[in-house]
């Protein structure tokens, strides 16, 4: 499968040349995250690089602790910090908004994508060094005031989270967890959508304070009297029609019930969704999923898969899936990215690399997974575990599992680099001995299989 | 490690038995990193040396060395005077000895009280929380019923029923304290019967004592130790408060017992014979408090401060 | 494998086919309330399951969570009691087929011999009745390894502790020759004399894994449940301790029960499946026949959610609707009606389907007053006025209502503002033997109170 931004340029004709030539919605360059902890510092996260495009699904694969979520939650600076540390690079973020010609459709100007970029503040689009030349508004997130942050997440940004039993607050029913997101970040539109505007008069601020929640108990009980109860009820009424709205994306029936419910009275796939309504309530650019179905029954995962799937075509958002199955991640994104170890060691389509994988520890992956044909107890296991990652020497981090590890494997870092047909890998395998500038018997072959 | 030679049996044993001192020696270094936790040690240590070195620092008053020497040539006099250096209470008693065998005093009381508090609550509270069913009633009742009443008063009547005396006081306060004990090991015993641990020890066909003991009570037990810690420097605050209203007999070589007779000559200026073991009790509190906290945040992290 | 290798070091007695009998297993746990903790109902976590695990042989347990594997696998090591039935352990053939016999008469038409042949049988096979010698000999031989590797080791014990923990408690070894049984077993899961002196925190998932192998094979077991014992891990790592299962299982002739959700997993690993729903078995036969030809729409829907297994088509039709239904009030007849796609008339459609569909249509649910219930398929609606009781009525005749639910309603009559609803009466589905050793409750197949005529019927098997 392809970039479905592309595919969709080509189908209007020939216009996939204004979105190419778009910068991408968000790239991580050379990311570094470390935690200090007794033992030393861990690289969780070790020169990681990657592009995330307008209404791609890009997955991001790897085992246990190889740096996949960090990675992600450093995209809303959720690292908690001690003990993390952004070590270096940057997470740049362009932010996106509706694209008026169509209405978020897809057209010739938007490029097919329904969403156009954000003129940069500093240049006006004409292209400055903020920019990077490109002239769209780039934020880069790692370092970005807490305020402007605040207003990117859950708004240009939204996550989903592995457990929803934790990510939802027990203590509140269902529609004030949804209600709050639009609260904070659309409460203009919500005054727009309750038929609210100048004719309030001089309850039109404290009317605006009520829809960004920030009314303080006497305005409250002042706009719980006639002449702004009108106005109020209207306002209510605009957030639960809105709060109704977004769960009704989700396909749950009876929005109406369930944002009345408090989060222990729902089941976990119902949970799911009402943080998936909640993430995509306010239409965002990019949906990071953090392994959302882990925590479900196969039954309902697939469910779940396919809504996210759908709400992605139909809300035109780019998606950043985590997770640590590749054939689910295979099943939902257009890309994707293999971690390990802090690193990423390849990448491509996902059809591609599933079908075909490149690194060691790719191929490994797969093979262990046990299928039809698997003779039992014959399975390709990986052996070994994943190396401790406190303060590592340049070398391949796979290469004590690895079985084509070679001398150049432990001392030199293998760079992820594109070969053939623009699939980068990060492996010796692939590179000659010039290139690397090692002893050519240092290098690894295929026939030197352990 | 695979060269070490097959160790004899005694050899596993002193293996073993390094293994889990490092252990321990790990958690206690990590313990003092804490500066305030640090500062608690440093106090405690202080207090406990002066309490074992008591009779070198001064001469044992004869024939009970608890009992206030009294030397009537000196009432009421100011510290700095020589030979008091912390000056003299109004009986003539010497402020110094009062507070270095004071802590002797407090170091057996809270000693006392805690193990025997420990030893009652964890015995109460783990038959409640590993029987479970009607044992589990009737005990946790028991248990509410005591908890119902404020402890200082309920030490009090106690005190008050048996007579003023020390032994009383440790009584009465034992009486409160091993409550609480009985509250945090039931939940804790709960929770932990609860791991697989434990179902795997009954697959083996384990019996239930040896399951308690090897695989219950250790990991029930840290929220004990913390409370403990906590409960020596509370117990001689509450001791404190019992011997300052009389419960404990006059005379006595005992904080608590200095201030309250010291308060008498405050409005008269002489300040020193009731702020000094005020002071000690205030120390000593804040010492076991500091170094309880510590133990909390290193052996339970996930704890927040109550 | 069909064929175990004797194991070389034991002489082999003569060894009875059946290793473990689960027959007509019930484990319900009672559901408190108020202040008196009255006991207002049963989680039904397993209800009536009855099969056979062979010497050798490895059987696999698949379901959702909340169907019941967990507690079936607990009450055959032993830890929870049955409510009824019974796990019986190493019955002989004879007493086997007479087991059979007895249990598939009513217990009141037993004669008074075979009442107490049944009761012999209990008092020495039946795990919940063992005592003495005859518990500490099941003890020794059926061990456990649990799925979550960090609650199920001790954390405060030495490895040396653990794995020699059984050793101890049977007397087996002390000293030297303890350590020295130790380190073998250490080694035989991949281990070594190094891991002895170190806690289980110091260890990665896979290898605390290997400990908890290790401790279960201490004593020479012949059975071994394994409740999920790769969910936890890493696929790489996954990998490695299924080989190990394998390997270990050839080495010592073991006998597995592999309790997985994971249906990749149970395909690779087990001779024989047994898929669970709600406290029921409603699919069971060889892997190969369960895998390839299923019989039960919820294996086929099981099957085509699994991306692993799904992963070359682009099958993904079967994901199902709706939630599990509550295992402490588990739907009549069939239990899966409610989330069957080819569901029919006579799958047991119950006053309670008839609700909750109402609350998915959102349909002035707000005005149902209360549900009078005759049974569990007949009851009354009473509604706050005439006009929305009419209005339910034309809900539940009109197409919102699936097609299958109107048939099998005999009877919806409105009396004010009242509405009397009743389905046809629908026993339990029963497992039947549709093919050679592969059974399924899916009356599809067994035509457990389908009319032969029946529409539906020729439509699905057909089609």
């Amino acid at each position: 499968m392809t970039d479905p931004a592309r595919t969709l340029g080509e189908e209007v004709g020939g216009l996939d040349a204004a979105a190419d030539r778009r910068a991408p919605l968000a790239s991580v360059q050379d990311l570094r995250i470390q935690f200090r902890t007794k033992a030393g510092r861990v690289h969780a996260v070790d020169g990681v690089s990657f592009d995330i495009r307008d209404g791609e699904a890009l997955g991001l694969v790897g085992e246990t602790g190889c740096g996949k979520t960090v990675t992600a939650r450093s995209f809303l600076r959720l690292v908690p910090s001690p003990p993390g540390i952004y070590a270096g690079g940057r997470v740049q973020f362009r932010p996106r908004k509706r694209c008026e010609v169509c209405g978020g459709a897809g057209c010739g100007a938007c490029g097919g994508a329904g969403r156009v970029p954000t003129a940069c503040p500093r240049c006006r689009g004409t292209g400055c060094s903020e920019c990077n030349l490109s002239g769209e508004e780039t934020v880069d997130l790692l370092r970005v005031p807490e305020r402007r942050l605040r207003e990117i997440r859950g708004n240009r940004i939204a996550m989903i989270f592995q457990d929803p039993g934790k990510a939802l607050n027990p203590a509140l029913p269902v529609k004030q967890q949804i209600a709050e997101v639009l609260h904070v970040h659309r409460s203009e539109e919500l005054l727009r959508r309750a038929g609210i505007d100048s004719d309030a008069g001089v309850l039109m601020p404290l009317l605006r304070r009520m829809a960004e929640q920030r009314s303080r108990r006497a305005e409250r009980v002042l706009l719980g009297l006639p002449p702004g109860r009108r106005h109020s009820r209207r306002l209510g009424a605009a957030v639960a029609e809105w709060v109704a709205e977004s769960l009704a994306e989700t396909r749950i029936a009876n929005p109406r019930k369930v944002m009345n419910s408090f989060p222990h009275e729902l089941s976990g796939g119902m949970k799911q969704r009402v943080m998936i309504a909640q993430a995509l309530a306010c239409d965002p650019d990019l949906l990071i999923a953090d392994e959302p179905t882990t925590a479900l029954d196969v039954t309902i995962q697939a469910r779940i898969l396919e809504l996210i799937r759908e709400l992605q075509d139909r809300h035109r958002s780019s998606v950043l899936y985590i997770s640590h199955d590749l054939a689910l991640v295979n099943q939902v994104s257009d890309r994707v990215a293999v971690m390990y170890a802090g690193r990423i060691v390849e990448s491509g389509p996902s059809q591609a690399v599933f079908r075909d994988p490149r690194h060691p520890y790719t191929r490994g992956l797969l093979a262990a997974i046990p299928t039809a044909t698997d003779e039992r107890g014959r399975l390709m296991a990986i052996e070994g575990t994943v190396p401790e990652l406190v303060d590592p020497q340049p070398a391949c981090r796979f290469h004590a599992r690895c079985p084509y590890a070679a001398p150049a494997c432990r001392t030199i870092d293998p760079p992820l680099r594109a070969h053939r047909d623009d699939r980068p890998v990060a492996c010796f395998l692939y590179e000659s001995a010039e290139e690397v500038g090692a002893d050519r018997s240092s290098m690894p072959t295929w026939a030197g299989r352990r | 490690m695979l060269d070490a030679a097959r160790p004899r049996v005694g050899g596993h044993r002193v293996r073993a038995a390094a293994v889990r001192l490092r252990r321990f020696a790990s958690v206690g270094g990590e313990v003092l990193r804490n500066p305030t936790t640090l500062a608690g040690v440093t106090i405690i240590v202080a207090m406990v040396g002066m309490a074992l070195l008591a009779p070198v620092l001064t001469e044992p008053n004869v024939p009970d060395p608890y009992q206030m020497p009294r030397d009537w040539g000196a009432l009421n006099e100011p510290p700095g005077t020589p030979d008091h250096l912390l000056g003299t209470t109004q009986h003539g008693g010497d402020v110094l000895y009062g507070i270095i065998w004071g802590s002797r005093t407090s170091l057996r009381l809270s000693l006392i009280v805690v193990s025997v508090t420990v030893a009652i609550g964890v015995i109460v509270g783990s038959l409640a929380g590993f029987l479970g069913g009607r044992v589990d009633e009737v005990l946790m009742r028991i248990v509410d019923v005591f908890l119902s009443i404020p402890e200082l008063i309920f030490a009090l009547a106690i005190a008050a029923v048996l007579g003023p005396s020390f032994g009383n006081i440790i009584l009465a306060l034992a009486a409160v304290f091993w409550v609480k004990y009985a509250r945090i090991i039931r939940g804790q015993v709960i929770h932990v019967k609860q791991n697989d641990y434990v179902d795997a020890a009954r697959v083996i066909g384990d019996s239930r004592l040896n399951i308690f003991v090897k695989d219950v009570l250790p990991n029930s037990i840290t929220p004990v130790a913390v409370q403990a810690t906590l409960d020596m420097g509370n117990v001689v605050l509450i001791g404190a408060a019992l011997s300052f209203i009389g419960l404990a007999e006059a005379g006595l070589a005992e904080w608590g017992v200095l201030v309250s007779q010291g308060q008498a000559g405050i409005s008269a200026g002489r300040w020193w014979a009731s702020t000094f073991p005020g002071l000690m009790v205030f120390l000593w509190a804040l010492a076991f408090n500091l170094v309880g906290d510590g133990l909390r945040d290193v052996l339970d992290p996930r704890t927040e401060r109550r | 494998m069909k064929t175990v290798p004797a194991r070389a070091a034991r002489p082999i007695p003569v060894k009875n086919r059946n290793l473990v009998t689960v027959r007509n297993l019930r484990r319900y746990f009672p559901i408190r309330e108020g202040a008196l903790q009255r006991v207002v109902g049963h989680v039904r976590a397993v209800d009536g399951v009855s099969f056979d695990v062979r010497r050798g042989e490895t059987v696999g347990v698949v379901g959702e969570s909340g169907c019941g594997k967990t507690t079936l696998g607990r009450c055959i090591n032993g830890l929870l009691p049955p409510t009824d039935g019974g796990v019986y352990f190493d019955l002989g053939d004879d007493e086997h087929a007479r087991l059979d016999a007895l249990t598939a008469m009513p217990s009141e038409a037993r004669t008074r011999e075979q009442a107490a042949e049944l009761e012999r049988l209990d008092r020495t096979h039946r795990v919940d009745r063992l005592r003495g010698e005859a518990w500490r000999s099941y003890r020794r031989n059926c061990q456990v390894v649990f799925q979550d590797a960090f609650s199920s080791l001790n954390p405060r014990q030495l490895v040396k502790d653990i794995v020699g923990r059984p050793l101890k408690v049977y007397r087996e070894a002390s000293g030297s020759e303890l350590m020295e049984r130790v380190v073998g077993l250490l080694e035989s899961v991949g281990l070594g004399r190094q891991h002895l002196y170190r806690y289980p925190h110091q260890f990665s998932g896979g290898q605390r894994q290997r400990i908890s192998i290790a401790r279960a094979l201490a004593l020479d077991p012949d059975f071994i449940v394994l409740d999920e014992p790769t969910s936890a891990l890493d696929v790489s790592v996954q990998a490695q301790i299924l080989n190990l299962l394998n390997d270990l299982q050839r080495e010592r002739g073991l006998t597995y029960l592999f309790i997985s959700h994971d249906l990749g997993v149970v395909r690779h690993m087990s001779d024989r499946i047994v898929v669970m729903y709600v406290g029921e078995i409603v699919e069971a036969g060889t892997r190969d026949d369960v895998f390839n030809s299923p019989l039960h729409p919820y294996t086929e829907a099981l099957l085509e959610a699994s991306p692993e297994l799904a992963h070359d088509t682009d099958r993904r039709a079967g994901a199902l609707e709706g939630r599990v239904p509550d295992p402490a009030r588990p739907p009549q007849g069939c239990r899966f009606h409610t989330r069957c796609p080819v569901v029919t008339p006579s799958c047991g459609f119950e006053v309670d389907d008839a609700v909750r569909m109402l609350e998915g249509r959102g349909a002035g649910l707000d005005h149902l007053r209360g549900v009078q219930r005759r049974s569990a398929f007949e009851a009354d609606l009473s509604f706050d006025d005439e006009e929305f009781a009419g209005l339910m009525v034309r809900v539940l005749e009109g197409p919102e209502t699936p097609a299958e639910m109107r048939e099998a309603m005999i009877g919806l009559t409105r009396s004010g503002s009242t509405v009397a609803i009743r389905f046809r009466d629908i026993d339990r589905v029963r497992l039947e033997e549709i093919r050679p050793a592969h059974v399924t409750s899916c009356i599809l197949h067994t035509g457990q109170g389908l009319d032969p005529g029946d529409r539906h019927m020729r439509e699905k098997n057909g089609g």
